[in-house]
């Protein structure tokens, strides 16, 4: 199962480099909705400090999205769905696959903004492990929440649309989790950093969980 | 529950007659004991009215939100056993989430009312009002996943899924206020507990349940006629089109 | 806004918001059966297709 996972993945990633969608797009539109925050809260330098930890989880929610989306459209645009339920790999596989496509994708987005907001939002990190292991379980909540809402709303032209209106109330919890986790590690609060990282992972693992059993019966209805 | 045949009220039936009429004396009534019989409250004045509206409403959109569960549940269990088979449980899984939407939607604005007379504030960032939120914006994103095309089978089984991944959200929202500190108070009412309010606000409480009970009825069986109608439209429209595309060939 | 104000704004809202989803429910339904031509009894025959058969 593990070949047929990284196979996938390998597939997904190999698309990207050869397009270079993500670093070339996605990640430089990231950076600018971090500027154009600046904008929006006047530059007050205090409030971005303050609000650094949320503003990364927005930025990233706008930019994985749009690599979710594109994740399908790839598969959609060339009735690869179809070739999938024919072919031997199973429906778990496909999932675990286009997710950890996903993760990297968005991992690669985040090594962009982590980096933008320490310098734009002059961020200074005070537990790293806690900040690392937020970013993992946020990143991985994301990944599997945004192929199981993906599939459900693949296959569809209105799906641009669709997508955010479906994902959004499902990553809320991540969003929040994250954002609390990194403003713990950020030093400028003082809460149950922790326990809102393990929050994200228990999000991650009930969502792979469901989308691992879901995912060949949706397919099959795309 | 067949709409009678040959009126002009295409979703009317003799037995919804009469639970309309019944929907509309509970409504008149539960305004009455609302708004002048029920006295007002010490502490909240007259503010407390408007949770007569608000604490049924958000019930009823919960016990919308299990239905539309349920029903999706069956339609999966129905249509493995048959092709085509259980329509009437997806058919009922949308009607009853549209009127759970329309009665979230009665929820949220009747406490940012309340809230405005009492906190003295539209909206907070607690528990509750954002969980609840979320709950709205999450079966209207269930509606839309129902509106996009496609085969009735294939749309009511995607929104099947969906149903049953988001009904997790309802205990969410209702047991927020127990597993944070939030501003919303804690339940007024629950199973096994004496009620923490008396007297008249108490039994006028109940009574308004159970007339929106009777109206959230009334909504959810014409609105299951209205599917069946447009179900049938399209079929009618889609067979049109093979019928004339046949004629094409000829 | 005082009390009484606040309160009946809650209740008008509430009613005019139940009262149009009712009277839009019934009209679509309307519309929707002059569109199919039900209220004749042939068409009420067609009408009765086969998704809405044995198991209602």
């Amino acid at each position: 199962m593990l070949h047929e996972v990284l196979l996938i993945a390998r597939k997904d990633l190999r698309v990207e480099w050869r397009s270079k969608v993500t670093l070339g797009q996605v990640a430089p539109m990231g950076l600018l909705v971090l500027v154009v925050f600046a904008f929006a809260f006047d530059a007050n330098t205090r409030l971005l400090e303050l609000g650094a930890g949320g503003l990364f989880w927005v930025a990233v929610l706008f930019g994985g999205t749009l690599l979710i989306q594109r994740a399908f459209e790839v598969e959609t645009d060339d009735g690869n769905f179809d070739a999938f339920r024919m072919s031997t790999i199973r429906a778990p596989s496909l999932f675990l696959g286009k997710s950890l496509g996903i993760f990297i994708q968005v991992v690669l987005l985040e090594l962009v903004l982590g980096p933008g907001i320490v310098l734009l939002y002059n961020v200074r990190i005070d537990d790293w492990l806690l900040l690392l292991a937020a970013a993992l379980g946020g990143t991985l909540a994301f990944s599997v929440c945004g192929v199981l809402w993906g599939v459900m709303a693949a296959g569809t032209r209105v799906r641009a649309t669709l997508l955010p209106l479906l994902l959004v109330p499902i990553l809320a919890p991540v969003l929040l989790a994250g954002s609390r986790a990194f403003e713990t590690a950020f030093g400028v609060r003082a809460e149950a950093g922790w326990t809102w990282a393990s929050l994200m992972f228990v999000i991650a693992a009930v969502h792979a969980a469901v989308g691992m059993g879901t995912f060949g019966f949706l397919l099959e209805e795309s | 529950m067949s709409p009678a045949r040959g009126n002009k009220y295409m979703t009317a039936s003799p037995a919804t007659r009469v639970l309309g009429v019944v929907a509309v004396a509970a409504a008149l009534l539960m305004a009455l004991l609302g708004l002048i019989v029920s006295p007002a409250d010490v502490v909240q004045g007259q503010a407390v009215r408007m949770l007569y509206l608000h604490v049924p409403s958000i019930w009823i959109a919960y016990g919308a939100f299990v239905l539309t569960a349920v029903s999706s549940a069956l339609f999966l269990i129905r249509s493995r056993r048959r092709e085509d088979s259980g329509r009437h449980h997806d058919r009922l899984a949308g009607a009853a989430a549209e009127v759970g939407v329309v009665f979230a939607g009665i929820t949220l604005v009747t406490g940012m009312l309340w809230g405005r007379v009492t906190w003295g504030t539209y909206w907070q960032w607690d528990a509750r009002l954002t969980t609840t939120v979320l709950l709205f914006v999450t079966y209207l994103g269930y509606l839309a996943l129902r509106r996009l095309p496609a085969d009735p089978m294939i749309r009511g089984r995607r929104s099947a899924v969906m149903a049953l991944i988001s009904i997790i959200n309802v205990p969410i929202v209702h047991f927020s206020v127990d597993w944070w500190r939030t501003l919303h108070q804690k339940a007024s009412l629950s199973v096994g507990r004496r009620p923490e309010i008396t007297g008249e606000m108490y039994w006028t409480l109940l009574y308004s349940t159970l007339a929106v009970t009777i109206v959230a009825s009334w909504l959810i069986v014409h609105r299951y006629r209205v599917i069946r109608l447009e179900e049938l439209r399209d079929e009618e429209a889609l067979n049109a089109l093979i019928a004339s595309r046949l004629r094409e060939d000829e | 806004m005082s009390e009484v104000a606040t309160v009946a704004t809650g209740w008008g809202v509430t009613f005019v918001i139940v009262t149009t989803y009712a009277l839009w429910v019934v009209g679509r339904g309307k519309a929707i059966g002059r569109e199919l031509g039900i209220g004749e009894q042939e068409e009420l025959d067609l009408g009765s297709d086969s998704s809405t058969s044995a198991n209602s």
